[in-house]
């Protein structure tokens, strides 16, 4: 089928058990995302958003629904399938970096081309090339203890791209990070777009606004407009008074 | 995933926490080591067992004897024990020919011992001895070999084991002269002084001049002891001794030896000589025997070890279940850029198998090592217990055979993957996301 969205989300449920209570974290979202789009999803904490993500992502199974990603239904995919979806067309940034702390910078950004099969010599080559890009060519031997936060999930951008994925999904990328560095990544983020990448990015940060081509509002596990989204949260943020 | 590729991720994961994989591995070390010594202590007892052994330097020969078929006290027969004697079977020339018929016989040599008192004596040197008379022109086809002269046998000549010169000693010494030096017997013409006794007890001796003319190399069995001559010699003395002529027909030989083509054929034909009612013995039994006790030892002994490396497989097993939970987050993070249920299976089965390698190596280092000094500790005190009070000294007490160290090396490596095993199914099964947001 012809001018399918790139990634196709459809009637989305998502149920998780805490001890006895059910806890429906997507209810029925579906949405089509374009390729070489800029999405941000925002929502308040438990909405869904970051449910939603990793359900694109196929680091979790829905409980109902189908997920299309690049005309590839992944819900259907089992586990080894499944991993060479995520290893070919998805790149992940994390809020809290994800670095193993015992390698260097190079040797993080280069560590899933190990899953690959890819030969020492070109991981190197490839890892040096995309922390060039991401502005780390001077940090390549420094360990992420060695490196301030920004410079870690720069580091983690650079891993994303590393199998050259046409998809990068992060989850609060700039949670973790000052202003200053987060405006960086955003940018970096804004690049990549630019460069033709898909991007879905979980956050509450409103700077990101400013990058997105489309967004998408979740609250308590469906889609809302941006109007009910706001009314929301003004709701949440408003001074408890008593009585 | 390439496997230069897991293997260097394995090693690298395994020196990213090398306090706790050495600590662990120690407990693979001293396993090892100790399945190693133990082993190398049944098989070195074992080898040393057998060295001892009187008489296994020929394994192709079954001693034969008659056999007496016993009546035993609940009415049926029975071979040996106590009881009536119902039946003889007499080593008669018919019975030698029964033997050569068996196919695999080589050869039936006939032994018969001298049934008198003998004294032999060398100038004013007295000696004791067992003198066999034996069916052979050449000892050599017994596997026995000359010290100095001949293995031919010829009439009127005699032949002595390797130990026959320790025997003589001088009836006239004093209990402070100094020891008596072994005379050198070869070429020497002894005096065999033969004796019985007269019903009216009255002692009868005969003086036989016989010529030495050979000493026998140390064979550790049965030869080192006796005087050999010719059958028909030592057959005319017995019957001197008796008084009356035998009859081989009616009474046969006290022994026969039946030489057997290959050691293989030993055992089968032991038994068919049995089957046939005579009593057959092949010292091939005994190291059977022998050898069985030790493989039982050797199997006790490694059980100990292993059960020391069943204790450091259980601490792999907890390293790794620990390494488990602290890197859930890794093994998600690995799962989300791409790595299959079977990688995340191989690199962690490869790190318990690495702590098993890695203490196994060591252990069978340990292991050699505590062997050759306890060698070198034991052979000095039995080198010197033997300078003491005689007997052989003994060359080791554990030795390492061959295959031990590559089968210690990889029983400890299949022990650290087997412990892994669960771990890391259960690191392989994670679901991604729960993985990534574990605290």
């Amino acid at each position: 089928m012809k001018n399918q969205p790139f990634v196709r989300v459809s009637e989305l449920h998502k149920d998780f058990k805490m001890g006895e209570t059910l806890v429906k974290a997507l209810n029925g979202v579906s949405i089509g995302i374009e390729r070489g789009s800029f999405t941000v999803i925002m929502g308040p904490s438990g909405s869904g958003k970051s449910t939603l993500l990793y359900l694109i992502g196929g680091l979790d199974w829905p409980t109902a629904g189908t997920i299309h990603v690049d005309e590839q239904e992944i819900e259907t995919l089992d586990e080894n399938t499944l991993a060479v979806f995520r290893r070919n067309k998805v790149g992940f940034i994390f809020q809290s970096f994800n670095l193993i702390a015992s390698m260097a910078a190079e040797e993080n950004v280069s560590f899933p081309l190990r899953f690959s099969g890819i030969n020492p010599a070109e991981r190197k080559v490839r890892s040096q090339k995309l922390l060039d890009l991401v502005g780390l060519s001077d940090r390549m031997t420094h360990r992420p203890t060695e490196l301030s936060g920004g410079q870690q999930q720069r580091v983690a951008v650079a891993r994303a791209l590393i199998n050259d994925p046409p998809l990068i999904l992060a989850d609060e990328p700039t949670g973790n990070l000052d202003s200053f560095s987060g405006l960086a990544i955003m940018q970096l983020l804004s690049d990549l777009h630019k460069a033709g990448k898909t991007i879905i990015v979980v956050t509450h940060d409103p700077r990101m606004r400013q990058f997105a081509t489309n967004m998408v509002f979740l609250l308590d596990g469906s889609i809302v407009s941006e109007a009910d989204y706001k009314d929301a949260t003004e709701l949440l943020t408003q001074p408890f008074e008593k009585g | 995933m390439r496997f230069l590729d897991l293997v260097s991720l394995i090693f690298y994961n395994l020196s990213r926490r090398k306090g706790r994989v050495l600590l662990t591995a120690v407990g693979v070390v001293i396993g090892t080591s100790a399945v190693v010594v133990l082993v190398s202590l049944a098989v070195g007892l074992r080898e040393n067992a057998t060295k001892q052994l009187w008489g296994i330097n020929d394994l192709t020969s079954i001693e034969v004897y008659p056999g007496y078929n016993v009546k035993s006290s609940g009415g049926g027969m029975m071979m040996g024990g106590g009881g009536e004697i119902e039946d003889i079977k007499y080593l008669t020339p018919n019975a030698i020919k029964e033997f050569e018929a068996i196919p695999g016989v080589k050869q039936v040599i006939v032994e018969d011992y001298f049934q008198g008192n003998l004294n032999v004596i060398h100038g004013k040197l007295h000696g004791y001895s067992s003198l066999m008379g034996i069916s052979l022109d050449d000892l050599a086809d017994m596997g026995l070999e000359a010290n100095a002269g001949t293995t031919e046998l010829v009439k009127g000549t005699a032949i002595v084991g390797s130990w026959i010169n320790r025997n003589f000693y001088d009836p006239k010494a004093r209990p402070d002269d100094p020891p008596l030096e072994p005379p050198d017997l070869m070429g020497q013409t002894l005096k065999f002084v033969v004796s019985k006794w007269s019903q009216d007890g009255i002692e009868i001796k005969k003086t036989y001049s016989i010529k030495i003319v050979g000493v026998l190399k140390e064979s550790r069995g049965q030869a080192d002891g006796s005087i050999f001559m010719r059958l028909e010699d030592v057959t005319a003395w017995n019957e001197w001794v008796r008084g009356t002529r035998i009859n081989r027909n009616k009474e046969g030989y006290s022994n026969v030896i039946v030489k057997v083509e290959s050691p293989e054929q030993v055992i089968d034909i032991t038994d068919q000589i049995n089957t046939l009612g005579y009593m057959a013995y092949t010292p091939q039994a005994t190291v059977q025997g022998i050898n069985s006790f030790f493989t039982i030892l050797q199997v006790i002994f490694g059980g100990v070890g292993a059960i020391a490396l069943l204790v450091a497989a259980i601490g792999i097993a907890n390293t790794m279940a620990m390494a488990i939970l602290e890197r859930t987050r890794e093994i998600g993070l690995m799962k989300a850029i791409g790595a299959t249920n079977k990688d995340v299976m191989s690199i962690f089965l490869g790190e318990a198998a690495g702590i098993g390698f890695i203490g196994g190596l060591g252990g069978v280092i340990f292991g050699w090592g505590a062997s050759a000094i306890l060698n070198i500790v034991a052979v000095s005190y039995y080198a010197s217990q033997a300078s003491e009070g005689g007997g052989s000294p003994l060359s080791s007490v554990a030795s390492t055979p061959f295959w031990l160290p590559a089968f210690a090396l990889i029983f400890a490596t299949v022990i650290g993957l087997i412990s892994g095993l669960y771990p890391a199914l259960r690191a392989a099964t994670l679901v991604p996301v729960t993985a990534l947001k574990y605290e």
